[in-house]
């Protein structure tokens, strides 16, 4: 088990509907160095959430502006 | 690396338990909570995923502090009337303690939100049945319907407590629930419950 607080990387993002989220899905349901993840789609701020101990803030953020949606640190 | 502070995790538990009390949830966002607990939305959701879940996180941790707290000097093996009195005492002592955590479990006890799975085993649950178990063995009561048991044992208790907390009782005056009516309330309740 790894310590989930300091693995835990969270995103502001306009993953906003289901066809977003499926799409995310796809990527990072399948990745294999994702522990955990989950949008909040009834934010405003739609926030990403990631949870790797394998994987570095910036390239989860690279990931999710590959496949064309916005992903800045959410503050 | 992020470090984890537990007074911040602590802050922002109690926080929420306040606005969802009163504002209630739907009402509630994890936005209004940031403010209120002055931390940064990011800092909610290293602990929580969302609203829902957060919802589900704060029943848990309310339920087993009342536990806790209903478990302080009880054992599954006192005499009827004993165990009822300490019943009473530590639950009281609970809803005096921490009165956002008892509304915010009466609010939610019956939600469909709360996946009442994940909290239903408990050292609680497994102590209180033994108590009425043993008391059935020494005859001290008849065997009957659990919701009989209870709304007899401790839907008296809750009614009184809520003559207390509220400004004015039934009979339009304030009303103290002492420990010298809490002991008379038991004795009643342990009559009518013996066989």
């Amino acid at each position: 088990m790894i310590n989930k607080e300091q693995f835990t990387f969270v995103y502001k993002t306009n993953i906003q509907n289901e066809n977003d989220h499926f799409k995310i899905k796809n990527i990072l349901g399948a990745h294999q160095l994702v522990e955990e993840w989950s949008v909040d789609t009834e934010d405003k701020d739609c926030v990403l959430r990631v949870v790797s101990d394998k994987i570095s803030e910036q390239e989860i953020k690279e990931t999710i502006h590959r496949i064309g949606f916005q992903c800045t640190e959410l503050i | 690396m992020r470090v984890r502070d537990e007074n911040k995790e602590i802050t922002i538990r109690e926080k929420a338990i306040e606005l969802i009390v009163k504002e209630g949830f739907n009402g509630f966002s994890m936005q209004k909570l940031a403010k209120g607990a002055h931390v940064s939305p990011a800092t909610i959701y290293i602990y929580y995923k969302n609203k829902e879940e957060m919802l589900n996180k704060l029943f848990m941790h309310v339920r087993i502090v009342f536990w806790e707290t209903a478990m302080v000097d009880f054992h599954p093996e006192m005499q009827l009337e004993e165990g009822l009195l300490q019943q009473w005492k530590n639950r009281f002592h609970f809803i005096l303690a921490y009165p956002m955590h008892f509304q915010f479990m009466e609010q939610f006890r019956n939600s469909p939100l709360i996946k009442h799975k994940d909290v239903d085993i408990s050292q609680f649950k497994v102590s209180m049945k033994a108590f009425i178990k043993n008391a059935i063995s020494r005859n001290e009561m008849k065997k009957m319907e659990p919701e009989i048991f209870w709304a007899i044992a401790y839907g008296s208790f809750y009614s009184l407590v809520k003559f207390h907390l509220d400004d004015k009782s039934m009979m339009g005056r304030p009303f103290e629930f002492t420990e010298t009516k809490i002991k008379q309330a038991v004795k009643l309740v342990t009559k009518a419950l013996n066989p």
